[in-house]
C-alpha cells in the first residue's frame, strides 16, 4: 500500500486576541491508499481541526504536510481551492447540498468548478448517482429528498471527481440508526470492493467499529493509534 | 488577480452563461428583495436620462431657429459714437454705402441693410399694432422669410409706397375686412401705402432685432423718408463659409469709420451665438445629468447593501462551493455578475422609462423630440458601472470568507 498522507509534528494555534488556544500540538500520523479510517474523540480533542488540514480547507500552524509525496504544508489559496476540487471529497453532518439546485446539479457542482464540458460533467454525475442508488431521484430538491437519500447525493457528489480521500464529518450524525447504517454500508462498499480511501471523523462507537483503523485524538495529541 | 482570472474565464461563453443562470435563479429566489434593488437603480438611470434627454431636447430647441437661418450670417449694428454724435444725420449710412461695402471682402457675399421706425399705421381708421421695417430686395432672401401671397420689396419699388406685411398684421387686418389683404392700402403717418404681398409666419429670434411677423416692410428708401430719425443702423451680411468673421469685422469698422462717419460698431454673428448657445446648453446639460446622478448612486447604494445582507445569508452556500473547490475569483464572479445582473435589467428599464418621461416632456412643452442617440447610452453605461462598482465590495467580501467560518454558519 503506497503513503497518502504524511503529517510530521503538525500544530495549530487559533489566537484571539491575547489569548492562544492550542487545537493541534505536534500531530504525526500516516494515511495509506485504500485504508478506512476512523478518527474519534471528544469535542475540542482537535480531530475537526485536522481533518480541516488534511482536506485543505484549513493551513497549520507548524509542521509539515506530504501529500502523496509532495509537500503541502505551504500552498496558496487558490492552490488549496485546486487541490480540494481535485484530490478530496468531502461528506457533512448536514449534508451540505445547495437548496436552490437539484441532485443532479448539486453532484455536478465540483466537475463545474474543474471546467469540464457540460455534457460531459452530466454524464459522469448520472453514473455516480446511479452507483448510490439515486438515479430516480435525479430531478428532486435537497428538501424533496429524506435524509439519508441527501446524504447519498452528497456522497455522489464526494465521489465524481475521483478523489484520492473521502472525508466524512459525522456522516450519520443526522440521520437515524437504520438510515446511518445504509450510508456506512455504503462507505464499506466503496472501500472494500473499490479500494477507496476513506477518512471518517465520529464519535459514534458504532460507526468506529467498521473501520479497519481507528485514531483517537485527545486533547490535541493522538493518544490511540 | 481575480479579475484577470474572471476575464481569462469568462472567454469560455458557457461558463459565463452557466453563472448568468444561477445569478438569475439567485435573484429570483428573494424576488421583493431584488426588485426593491432594481427598483433603485431604475429610477436612477430613468432620471439621468431623462434630464440629460431633456437638456439636449431644449437645446436642439433654442438652436432650431438658427439653424433654419444658417450659420454663415454677420449682423451689424451701427450706432453714433458719443463724440460724433453733434454731426447728426448727416452722417448716417445711404444705401450706396452700403452696396461699396459688399465689395470690400471677398467674405461678403450679399448684404441685407434694414431700417427700423415706429411709426403708428392705421388700417380703414382703425389703429394697428405694428412697427415699420424698411427693408431691400435681398432681405427676405437673408434671413428666410417666405411669402404666404403676392410679392415681396423689390429694388425697382425705389421710392414707391408699397409695403408688405407681416402674418400677424395680416391678422389684424383680417378682423376688419373680408377682403384678401393684398391690393389694400395702409396709412402710415400721412401716406398711404398699398399691400403687395404678405408674409409667411416667420419664427422670431435674438440674430434679427424685430418681430418681423408685426412689421409694416416698405421699401429702404421710402423708409428714410418717413421720419428724420430713420436710418439705416442694421445690416445683415451673409459671408462665404471659409469667411475669417474676425477679419471681416475689422474690415467692415475701418471702411465705415474712414468713409463714412465716426461710428460705433456692434457685432453678431450666427456662429458665435450658436456656439456660446451650445456652450451654455453643454453646461445645463451636464448639471441636469449630475443631478440625476445622485439618484443613480442612492440606487447603487441600494445595491451594495443588498448584496452585502445577500453575503451574510448565503455565507453557508459559500463554504459549500469553497469546500468542494470553488477558487475565491469563482465566489467574487459569482456574486459581482447578480450585482451587474441587477444594474443591468434596472439600467435597461431605466433607460425606457427615461426615454418615455423626456417624451412625455416634449410633448407637454410642444418640443420637437428626437432620441438622440447619446443619453440613453450614458444612462446603461454609467448603470452597469454602478453596478459593478457598488457590487465589487461585497463580492470581495463573500471571496474573502474563510471555507471553515462559512460552513459553520448557520
Amino acid at each position: 500500500m503506497s503513503l497518502l498522507i504524511d503529517l510530521q509534528n503538525i500544530t495549530k494555534v487559533y489566537r484571539s486576541g491575547e489569548s492562544e488556544f492550542h487545537a493541534l500540538k505536534g500531530i504525526s500520523f500516516q494515511l495509506f491508499r485504500g485504508e478506512m479510517l476512523a478518527i474519534v474523540g471528544a469535542s475540542g480533542s482537535g480531530k475537526s481541526t485536522m481533518m480541516n488540514i488534511m482536506g485543505f480547507l484549513d493551513h497549520c500552524s507548524t509542521g509539515n504536510y506530504f501529500f502523496s509525496g509532495h509537500n503541502v504544508s505551504r500552498l496558496t489559496d487558490k492552490e488549496l481551492a485546486v487541490t480540494r476540487n481535485q484530490k478530496i471529497g468531502f461528506v457533512f453532518q448536514s449534508f451540505f447540498l445547495l437548496p436552490r439546485l437539484n441532485a443532479l446539479q448539486n453532484v455536478m457542482l465540483p466537475l463545474f468548478y474543474r471546467e469540464e464540458p457540460e455534457a460531459l460533467a452530466r454524464n459522469k454525475a448520472l453514473a455516480i448517482l446511479k452507483k448510490v442508488g439515486m438515479e430516480k431521484l435525479i430531478d428532486h430538491r435537497p428538501n424533496q429528498l429524506s435524509g439519508g437519500q441527501q446524504q447519498r447525493v452528497a456522497i455522489a457528489r464526494a465521489l465524481v471527481g475521483e478523489p484520492d480521500v473521502i472525508f466524512a464529518d459525522e456522516p450519520t450524525g443526522s440521520l437515524d440508526s437504520k438510515t446511518g447504517e445504509e450510508v456506512m454500508k455504503l462507505f464499506l462498499h466503496l472501500n472494500q470492493e473499490e479500494g477507496r480511501t476513506i477518512v471518517i471523523v465520529t464519535h459514534d462507537k458504532g460507526v468506529s467499529h467498521l473501520c479497519q483503523r481507528v485514531v483517537a485524538l485527545k486533547d490535541g495529541l493522538i493518544v490511540c493509534d | 488577480m481575480p479579475a484577470c482570472c474572471c476575464i481569462k474565464r469568462w472567454a469560455n461563453r458557457m461558463r459565463l452563461i452557466n453563472h448568468v443562470q444561477e445569478g438569475l435563479a439567485n435573484l429570483l429566489s428573494s424576488k421583493l428583495r431584488s426588485i426593491l434593488a432594481l427598483l433603485g437603480i431604475l429610477v436612477g438611470t430613468a432620471s439621468v436620462v431623462a434630464m440629460v434627454l431633456g437638456g439636449e431636447l431644449v437645446t436642439n430647441e433654442a438652436l432650431k431657429q438658427f439653424k433654419t437661418l444658417g450659420t454663415d450670417l454677420l449682423a451689424v449694428s451701427v450706432n453714433d459714437s458719443d463724440q460724433g454724435s453733434t454731426s447728426g444725420m448727416l452722417n448716417n449710412l445711404t444705401l450706396p454705402d452700403i452696396y461699396a461695402l459688399q465689395t470690400i471682402d471677398r467674405s461678403i457675399v450679399e448684404a441685407a441693410p434694414y431700417a427700423q421706425l415706429y411709426n403708428s399705421s392705421q388700417f380703414n381708421g382703425h389703429e394697428l399694432n405694428t412697427s415699420i421695417l424698411g427693408v431691400t430686395e435681398s432681405f427676405a432672401h437673408l434671413v428666410h422669410l417666405g411669402l404666404a401671397s403676392g410679392r415681396f420689396i423689390s429694388t425697382l419699388d425705389g421710392y414707391e409706397f408699397f409695403c408688405v406685411i407681416g402674418a400677424k398684421v395680416n391678422s389684424q387686418i383680417k378682423r376688419l375686412t373680408y377682403l384678401d389683404a393684398v391690393g389694400q392700402q395702409i396709412q402710415v403717418g400721412k401716406n398711404i401705402f398699398t399691400i403687395v404681398g404678405i408674409a409667411k409666419p416667420w419664427p422670431e429670434n435674438s440674430f434679427v432685432y424685430a418681430d418681423i411677423d408685426s412689421t409694416v416692410m416698405v421699401p429702404i428708401l421710402t423708409s428714410t423718408s418717413l421720419s428724420k430719425y430713420a436710418a439705416i443702423n442694421n445690416i445683415i451680411l451673409r459671408l462665404t463659409p471659409d469667411a475669417n468673421i474676425e477679419q471681416v469685422q475689422t474690415n467692415i469698422t475701418n471702411y465705415i469709420n474712414q468713409h463714412v462717419a465716426d461710428k460705433r460698431l456692434f457685432f453678431r454673428s450666427a456662429k458665435e451665438l450658436i456656439a456660446h448657445m451650445s456652450a451654455q446648453s453643454q453646461i445645463f446639460t451636464v448639471f441636469l445629468g449630475l443631478i440625476g446622478s445622485i439618484s443613480l448612486l442612492v440606487g447603487g447604494i441600494g445595491v451594495m447593501n443588498i448584496m452585502l445582507v445577500s453575503v451574510v445569508e448565503r455565507r453557508r452556500e459559500i463554504g459549500i462551493r469553497l469546500a468542494v473547490g470553488a477558487k475565491r475569483s469563482d465566489i467574487w464572479a459569482l456574486f459581482l455578475i447578480e450585482a451587474v445582473m441587477l444594474s443591468l435589467i434596472g439600467g435597461t428599464c431605466g433607460v425606457t422609462l427615461g426615454v418615455i418621461v423626456a417624451y412625455i416632456m416634449a410633448v407637454c412643452w410642444h418640443w420637437e423630440f428626437t432620441l438622440f442617440f447619446m443619453p440613453p447610452l450614458v444612462g446603461f453605461t454609467v448603470s452597469v458601472a454602478v453596478g459593478i462598482f457598488f457590487g465589487y465590495y461585497p463580492a470581495y467580501k463573500a471571496s474573502q470568507l474563510d471555507p471553515i467560518e462559512a460552513l459553520r454558519s448557520e
